[in-house]
């Protein structure tokens, strides 16, 4: 599904991410982890095209797209979650939701299973997004993304400053999403019980290089935390 | 002058602040492009109306003519637009997040625009005929003339148009978002660019309209735009920036203390005491009438 290879990454003039290679399959669930600071965040935007990226190549279903827009990228059938959610603060919940309907225009309708994965949204849709908590947005973000029926969702530390009680719902939506419609997803993440409960695959990340990976059933927990802490 | 007159000259002054400064309220408002060659798409549009009426009197019968006060209102948003998407494609687009830079190559372009007005229709004003069906006036001692009633049914008609395309339609939603986060609306599949762009015409258009109106009370020269941008920007900020209701609200705020002051003391002293006031309310509030209040802002 997702095939990135040889990629180079710059935040301004810093380079953050060398010589990456990563693959997401068809229908897995795959997280990348790591400490602060070091890509995690740079690689998704490298994927979204927020980055410079001079060199490598990020296949998208066998197609090159190292050199399409942000909005291009969308359009292949990606959505993004960032980190900090993005929703528009002054749009009502409605209004956020329906945004994520814009690649398929016209009179197209949010999926119903996006909708009842979400209930928080169907019951806050005139509030303005801004005034949602932080795992209401978080679960609008993922609703939003998930509104055109993307192949790919990648999310940004969905778990971040969030609720044990919501977190628990976020992990279950994103079981679901992916058993009902077989869609690949990317996560990033520092919570490890979390994202080595709900990926199947794991790559750990340090310094913008990948230097462990494998498959999360037989991952040795405590070496992958050993890898993480400072 | 009595009540009654007073009154509908504050509304009538209001109602063309907001017309004016409604192109301002998109361009400053909702893309915070410093646009100080905002007066000169008032000017553009002034002298289209100008240029159409010129068509129609020497191509057309005379029983045309008052027609070409209704394709001018048109024309003149098409041609304030097309000027706006390319002042925006060339200048305005390399500019954004830089608004002390834009202000400054802004009133270059409403400088070169003046110089390019004066090369074709010379320095001396031309005026536009109002069409017979807006010549003269209804009422007795209190008169409200045609024109005047016009414009505020042109001011009403346009603040509905843009706050319907604004909130109740997907483009606006899209352009509201490009506006709030425009990396966020890209990741969504949104071409901001493109959105820029229009939006930047809609306003520059939208000034065209307010060109076209007031060519009807004033004669039209190079210096048209200037006598109102101070205005435009007083209204806009007064409103508060980014809100349409602010706008509405700040063009009547100043239309009416501007009348009511007018007729208590002078012109100049009214004009005086009203940039006092919309100061004096600045420092206290900041942020204008109508502030933008959000969780996700107060962080």
């Amino acid at each position: 599904m997702l095939k990135i290879s040889g990629l180079d990454s710059y935040y301004g003039d810093s380079k953050i991410i060398n010589d990456l290679t990563l693959n997401v399959p068809k229908g897995k669930i795959v997280a990348l982890i790591g400490r602060n600071g070091v890509g995690k965040s740079t690689t998704l935007k490298s994927i979204m095209g927020l980055t410079k990226t001079p060199k490598g190549s990020i296949k998208f279903d066998g197609y090159e797209m190292i050199k399409c827009k942000p909005y291009e990228r969308a359009k292949l059938g990606i959505g993004y979650v960032p980190q900090g959610r993005d929703i528009f603060p002054q749009m009502t919940v409605e209004e956020n939701l329906k945004l994520g309907l814009t690649i398929k225009g016209g009179k197209a309708k949010i999926p119903d299973n996006v909708i009842s994965l979400f209930p928080v949204i169907s019951k806050f849709a005139l509030r303005k997004g801004g005034d949602l908590s932080g795992g209401q947005q978080q679960q609008l973000a993922i609703a939003r993304a998930l509104a055109s029926e993307p192949k790919l969702l990648i999310l940004d530390e969905p778990t971040e400053g969030i609720q044990p009680s919501i977190i628990e719902d976020i992990g279950y939506a994103i079981k679901k999403i992916n058993e009902w419609t077989g869609i690949s997803i990317l996560i990033v993440e520092q919570y490890l019980d979390f994202v080595l409960d709900v990926a199947d695959e794991f790559y750990l990340m340090d310094k913008g290089e990948i230097i462990m990976s494998g498959s999360t059933e037989n991952a040795d927990k405590e070496e992958i935390q050993s890898k993480m802490s400072v | 002058m009595d009540i009654a007159t007073m009154i509908f000259n504050g509304i009538s002054t209001s109602s063309i602040l907001l017309l004016t400064a409604l192109g301002l309220a998109i361009t400053f408002g909702l893309m915070r492009v410093i646009n100080m060659a905002h007066g000169e798409f008032i000017m553009i549009g002034a002298y289209t109306t100008y240029v159409v009426q010129d068509i129609f009197s020497k191509n057309l019968p005379e029983s045309f003519f008052d027609l070409y006060y209704i394709v001018s209102l048109f024309v003149s948003f098409g041609v304030a637009f097309l000027i706006g998407v390319i002042l925006e494609r060339l200048v305005i687009s390399r500019l954004y997040g830089r608004e002390i830079d834009s202000l400054l190559a802004t009133w270059g372009v409403s400088l070169v625009l003046q110089q390019a007005a004066r090369s074709i229709f010379g320095a001396q004003p031309v005026n536009v005929k109002a069409p017979s069906f807006l010549q003269g006036s209804i009422g007795g001692t209190t008169s409200f003339s045609y024109v005047r009633l016009f414009i505020i049914f042109v001011m009403v008609i346009c603040l509905l148009g843009i706050w319907l395309l604004m909130y109740k339609t997907s483009f606006g939603a899209r352009m509201r978002a490009t506006m709030q986060n425009r990396s966020m609306a890209q990741c969504l599949g949104i071409n901001t660019k493109v959105m820029d762009c229009v939006t930047f015409g809609i306003g520059s258009g939208l000034a065209g309209i307010a060109g076209c109106s007031i060519s009807l009370l004033f004669s039209i020269d190079s210096t048209l735009g200037t006598k109102y941008i101070v205005d435009t920007f007083m209204v806009v900020v007064l409103g508060g920036v980014g809100k349409l209701i602010g706008t509405f609200t700040g063009a009547g705020v100043i239309g009416i203390s501007n009348i009511t002051l007018e007729t208590l003391t002078s012109a100049s002293i009214a004009k005086f005491l009203v940039l006092i006031l919309v100061i004096v309310f600045l420092q206290w509030k900041p942020q204008g009438l109508f502030a933008i209040k959000s969780r996700s802002l107060d962080e």
